[in-house]
């Protein structure tokens, strides 16, 4: 028992050191090969690494009318993006600390980061912040429920809502189709668009006042708040890549904690990030971005798939 | 392997159907027919090796030709020639079809248990999508103003009554199949002429307007 905690203890405190080192890195290689796909030579492998530690060396400049909130926004996000490594299976078909709670805490963790962040964006008064603050909650309002239902889909066919158990019974499993499945990865694969703010829904690489979203909601801050913001959001990416690598694609996940099992588990896990991180420099290549008042009609088309995927699961 | 083959395009079939809903740029939605297409012509073409039916990779191969390049090619100098790329407002808002077009769906699926192959397995998911398919494609065409998107859900709704008689039945004769496509090839060419008529005498691919009479 003790020694199931410990190992427990250990593999989440593995998982969230491991996916914040890996993090940065993946936003750099869809940068790099975004940059490629134009004909550019693009950032060096290690920028994402390089800018981190730019801005934790510098010093945090605040607002004077910014209180307690402001402060605590960035670290509550970091924080909420961390714990919610330790809900999600990576290399073993396990989630660390499943026993904490499954599917709805892992939605209400990130839910509780994006909180956190937008009330700290409202806390300066500036007009930025209002209006990133708005707009991201206006995309999130309907991203969540699409989040849920496409988890809700998967956790149906594995018949639990622990994404531990859900994701090694899927794994046993073996692979078999459902037309519930395809619905729910299209349904999550633009959540996952829409969550990381890539391009049709809002451009990372641009502050260009008038299409920000996420970017608006975090122009006040500076230096290693800046720092932790950017880490976590890149956290997230990861999060969510792996969610539904997990969800569509188990396969090659460790069934248990021996050492070649997790070798090939790791190869597996990052073959499939690489082609999740190729789709999604695809469709940032070759879409434009969307107006923010058609942003809402592409979000919802997800909503509509992914209770579709799960409507069709009883019929 | 071969059920979860067809699952998959079938399900891919599906949700290119929702995003022509969801679409408003003309290009989008010609390519997505094509899409749509060539998921048909991965299915014909697993049926065809997994029961060994080699009629049906000649299916696929005019399936690929004609509705994957041929009628997108023509219907997007259709769209190059009267310089009109988007639908600018269908009767019904996206998010209110996209309700709508979920509906339809669940209506298919729950119609497809009424047929006698369709209560389980693989021809259950095909039925269920080509109903769907179909009756979204209907609802298409009673929604939008576009004569190009009208013709675009004419085509998905041939689409779908081709999953049937491929996936479920057991197949339709040589010469069928033949007179089809090439039914389905002059359709578009007529109405690819008959659009750029309506556009002539209009200016405008809006098909409300045919209402009015003009002197």
């Amino acid at each position: 028992m003790i020694q199931d905690a410990f190992f427990a203890a250990g593999l989440a405190v593995a998982q969230a050191v491991g996916l914040l080192a890996v993090a940065p890195l993946l936003r750099t290689l869809i940068k790099k090969m975004k940059a490629r796909l134009q004909n550019r030579q693009g950032p060096p492998l290690l920028q994402g690494y390089y800018d981190l530690a730019k801005l934790f060396a510098k010093e945090s400049v605040r607002s004077e009318t910014a209180s307690w909130i402001y402060v605590a926004g960035p670290r509550v996000y970091f924080a909420a993006a961390v714990s919610a490594t330790t809900l999600v299976p990576v290399l073993i078909a396990m989630a660390p600390l499943e026993s904490a709670g499954g599917i709805l805490l892992l939605v209400g963790t990130l839910a509780l980061g994006r909180f956190a962040l937008a009330t700290a964006a409202l806390d300066t008064g500036s007009p930025f912040g209002g209006m990133g603050a708005s707009r991201d909650m206006t995309v999130a309002a309907l991203a969540e429920p699409a989040l849920m239902l496409g988890l809700f889909t998967s956790a149906l066919a594995a018949g639990s809502m622990n994404l531990g158990v859900l994701v090694s019974g899927l794994h046993q499993q073996g692979p078999s189709f459902h037309p519930s499945d395809f619905l729910a990865l299209a349904g999550l694969f633009v959540i996952l668009i829409a969550e990381t703010g890539r391009i049709p829904v809002d451009n990372p690489a641009t502050h260009l006042e008038l299409t920000m979203i996420h970017e608006a909601m975090v122009l006040e801050y500076a230096g290693p708040d800046l720092a932790l913001v950017e880490w976590a959001s890149a956290l997230k990416e990861l999060l969510y890549m792996t969610l539904l690598i997990d969800l569509f694609l188990p396969v090659g996940i460790a069934g248990s904690a021996s050492v070649s099992a997790i070798g090939i588990a790791a190869l597996a896990w990052a073959g499939k990030v690489l082609l999740l991180a190729v789709a999604v420099t695809l469709t940032e290549s070759t879409n434009a971005k969307l107006r923010l008042f058609r942003v809402p009609e592409l979000v919802s088309i997800s909503l509509g798939l992914a209770f579709l995927a799960l409507a069709i699961r009883f019929l | 392997m071969t059920a979860n083959v067809l699952i998959l395009c079938a399900a891919g079939m599906l949700v290119s159907a929702y995003l022509m809903v969801g679409q408003k740029a003309l290009f989008t939605a010609i390519r997505l027919y094509g899409v749509q297409s060539l998921l048909l012509a991965v299915i014909a073409a697993t049926i065809a090796i997994s029961q060994n039916r080699h009629d049906l990779f000649v299916t696929a191969a005019l399936t690929v030709t004609l509705k994957t390049f041929l009628i997108p090619w023509f219907l997007m100098r259709v769209i190059d020639r009267i310089g009109i790329h988007r639908e600018i407002e269908p009767f019904l808002n996206v998010p209110a079809s996209l309700l709508v077009c979920l509906g339809l769906t669940v209506v298919g699926y729950r119609v497809s248990t009424g047929f006698p192959e369709g209560g389980q397995g693989v021809s259950h998911h095909l039925i269920g999508i080509a109903l769907s398919m179909l009756l979204i494609g209907l609802f298409l065409m009673v929604t939008r103003k576009k004569a190009i998107t009208q013709i675009l859900a004419l085509l998905t709704v041939e689409n779908a009554v081709f999953v049937v008689a491929v996936g479920v039945t057991s197949g339709m004769p040589f010469i069928v199949e033949l007179g089809i496509s090439f039914d389905v090839i002059l359709a578009v060419l007529v109405l690819g002429v008959l659009v750029q008529r309506i556009v002539g005498r209009f200016e405008s691919m809006d098909v409300s307007r045919l209402s009015k009479l003009k002197g």
